[in-house]
């Protein structure tokens, strides 16, 4: 036999090539094809749903366990989570398949993202292309927003931005301060994915679950329609008072075992109920997250919605702005303080959208757009200086407070360096004023507290609602009074073609609902306007998407979002209109924490506006004779 | 081995056709509860992934209401021929639903259906059933 040589030979050099050119550049494994749930974990609680009141395995704490036992299945029949999909940390444990799909550039061959899609879920993304995470007022959806990466022969895949629902389906939730962790790998036919999910609200540490996939090319994700139908003959938001639901402990499940909990999720729990061992030693320091504060880095951020309408961050309340042809609308005008920045940036963005130099995309004699029907030199001379913006023109109050109406007197008058003159009214040679709209009650309360007359109102409205005279930025714009709601002044404003709503402090995601009984709140009224808000939406797709809602304060939301906030006024006002009718005093309410499951999303110890101090208004407004 | 094959196609059928079902059932409705009711049909929603059939009838207590029954989905019951025409608002009909777990929740879960005028049935033969 002759001796190995390292000699290179062209026939070696040849080979190592060859072998060289088989290895992928990253460890990365194919994901694509279509894999079956052979429903092999857990198979008790699936396909026929989880015993009620069961919640082993899952660390809930008490404000998780409290939002557990209020779960009444019929929740389902509410017209806007009839066809609510699983959310994306219990997708997994769903019936049916899933279809993954690379999506490659086809030019450099870069894996860009994934593409998912489920049997009765929302197509999801991971994205794959080095992308951040999406601010903190950015939507949240059911499935969240993924990125990934590959560790070794492990898609890493982390998701924010979910909103809240349901990890079992009988109640036990995770909420949409949540973020879940899955690792994915590939072993031949089958696939594992590992979830983890964290949530600061809900669940004392993070909650882990493992799930097979087997590949399997004869399955098909078949078409699943879901229509709203009237399901249900109430009206009213089903949900159990806390020690009413008569579903717990129904079933033959161990009493301690089945309220949840830390304890429940390790193996070593099994011996504690058998006797064998006193307790289980949980980790001392369980995992805690403290929630991300709001945004407040004194700057205005611009959040683009849809059609005409950007939402504006940081002026104090959220600012919508229609910004077009016609002009700028403001619905609000933030704090006084941050007028200049608002008023920088608003025309700013005016002029990038409706004067900026813009590529001519029609070459030719016969070009619609042209004014002149060609591309002449003359017409690139217009294009290359375009008419300035136009200012604002309109500037809609949604309530009386500071942070809604304190930009109104800087905002409505253009600046002395502005270099707009565009305007069509009034008059050239008269300085352009924006027209401030709100209810009468506003301009009321502002002219008691002796607010200079350049901040008040000057088009007021006393009816159910107004509409703007004519179409603004292509579409007509309708704003509705609530009588009784945050205050008794309060709008809502619709702009019909771009399908947004400014709710002003009807809707408040990160806080319960300001209810100012002194200035005509109540609470039934902002349940009354929360449902006239979603009387108006439509959703784009199963629950999600569709009409837009910009909230006084927060996130941008849509029908799914808008429903859990229903829901949360509805189910907290029942227990404390239960509790009034029971002859409790308000300490004794307050005392009986009728809030403690929502606390970690909308509560507050300190600030202008605590968690004490809604429970005492929510108490106040309906112990008030009707 | 012939009837073996039926019955291992009728099986995958039903399995195929329990994809439907959005929500818990057994979680929404007594499995083993049941009520009787007599009265007029109001509407047919005829619906997916349910459809729901609206009576009139009276409660325990003898005071009229309005029910919803969750049924099968719209293509599951024209699969069965029931149509949009088949029965028709004031047909006097007796139903047995398995009731809400919600306390005074008007509706329930669709078992049989039986007309008074002419003896049309539903719910009594094989894979008559909600999933």
């Amino acid at each position: 036999m002759q001796p190995f040589s390292w000699a290179v030979s062209p026939g070696r050099l040849l080979f190592v090539t060859a072998l060289l050119a088989c290895v992928p550049a990253f460890a990365q494994v194919g994901l694509s094809g279509v894999w079956a749930d052979r429903i092999t974990e857990d198979s008790y609680e699936r396909s026929g749903g989880p015993p009620l009141g069961d919640y082993q395995g899952i660390p809930l704490n008490d404000a998780g366990r409290m939002k557990a036992d209020s779960h009444d299945h019929s929740e389902w029949s509410l017209p806007e989570f009839q066809c609510r999909p699983h959310p994306g940390p219990y997708q997994w444990r769903a019936l049916g398949a899933v279809r993954i799909s690379e999506d490659i550039d086809p030019v450099s061959r870069e894996l860009r993202g994934y593409h998912l899609e489920y049997l009765r879920s929302m197509d999801r993304w991971i994205y794959m292309d080095g992308r951040p995470h999406p601010p903190e007022w950015a939507p949240h959806s059911w499935s969240g927003f993924s990125t990934g990466k590959w560790e070794g022969n492990m898609l890493v895949v982390t998701t924010t931005h979910l909103k809240g629902a349901y990890l079992r389906r009988n109640g036990a939730s995770f909420s949409d301060k949540s973020t879940m962790m899955e690792y994915i790998t590939r072993h031949g036919d089958y696939l594992l994915v590992t979830m983890i999910i964290t949530d600061p609200v809900w669940l004392e540490e993070p909650f882990i679950q493992t799930t097979n996939y087997e590949a399997d090319p004869h399955t098909t994700l078949s078409y699943y329609p879901c229509t709203v139908s009237e399901e249900n003959i109430s009206k009213e938001v089903p949900h159990f008072l806390p020690g009413k639901n008569p579903n717990l402990g129904a079933d033959d499940i161990p009493a301690a075992g089945a309220r949840g909990g830390s304890e429940t999720i390790y193996p070593e729990y099994r011996k504690e109920l058998k006797g064998l061992v006193a307790k289980v030693n949980v980790p001392s320091s369980p995992t805690k997250i403290a929630p991300a504060a709001p945004v407040a880095d004194g700057e205005i951020h611009v959040l683009p919605v849809q059609g005409n309408v950007y939402m504006l961050v940081g002026a104090g309340g959220n600012i919508a702005a229609s910004i077009g042809p016609d002009g700028i609308l403001l619905v609000d005008s933030g704090r006084a303080e941050m007028s200049t920045k608002i008023q920088s940036t608003v025309l700013q963005l005016a002029t990038a959208i409706t004067a900026s130099p813009a590529p001519n995309k029609c070459v030719g004699l016969h070009c619609p757009s042209n004014p002149f029907g060609w591309t002449s030199p003359g017409m690139n001379a217009i294009i290359a200086s375009p008419a300035p913006p136009k200012p604002i023109r309109f500037i809609v109050n949604t309530s009386v407070d500071a942070d809604h109406t304190g930009g109104n007197e800087k905002l409505s008058q253009l600046p002395a360096d502005a270099k707009i003159v565009g305007v069509t009214f009034p008059p050239v040679g008269v300085a352009p004023g924006a027209t401030v709209i709100a209810h009468e009650a506003i301009l009321d309360r502002m002219t008691q507290a002796k607010a200079p007359s350049d901040a008040l109102p000057t088009d007021t409205y006393h009816a159910a609602s107004y509409k703007l005279s004519e179409f603004f930025n292509g579409e007509g714009i309708k704003i509705y009074h609530e009588p009784a709601a945050h205050t008794d002044g309060d709008s809502i404003v619709y702009f019909r073609y771009s399908d947004v709503i400014a709710a002003g402090d009807i809707l408040n995601t990160e806080s319960y609902p300001v209810i100012e009984l002194d200035k005509g709140g109540s609470l039934n009224g902002v349940l009354d306007a929360l449902n006239n808000i979603l009387d108006i939406m439509i959703p784009e797709f199963r629950s999600q998407g569709g009409t837009w809602v910009i909230p006084g304060h927060g996130r941008l939301c849509d029908i799914g979002d808008v429903a859990n906030y229903r829901n949360m006024v509805a189910i907290v006002r029942d227990r404390i209109q239960d509790m009034i009718q029971r002859g409790m005093t308000l300490a004794q309410v307050k005392a009986a924490k009728p809030t403690m499951d929502y606390d970690g999303l909308y509560g507050s110890t300190t600030g202008s506006w605590t968690t004490d101090m809604f429970v005492e208004a929510a108490y106040r407004s309906l112990s008030q004779k009707k | 081995m012939k009837y073996r094959i039926l019955l291992a196609m009728a099986a995958g059928l039903l399995v195929g056709l329990t994809a439907f079902a959005h929500h818990s059932l057994s979680a929404t409705y007594y499995p083993d509860k049941e009520v009787k009711l007599e009265g007029k049909i109001l509407d047919l929603l005829l619906r997916n992934p349910h459809s729901f059939l609206q009576i009139e009838a009276p409660d325990d207590k003898g005071v009229m209401q309005r029910w919803s029954l969750e049924w099968r989905s719209s293509g599951q019951l024209g699969q069965a021929g029931i149509k949009r025409d088949t029965l028709k608002v004031g047909d006097e009909v007796t139903i047995t639903m398995n009731p809400s777990r919600t306390p005074g929740d008007h509706r329930g879960a669709l078992k049989t259906l039986h007309r008074k005028s002419d003896g049309f049935g539903w719910g009594t033969n094989p894979g008559e059933t909600i999933e």
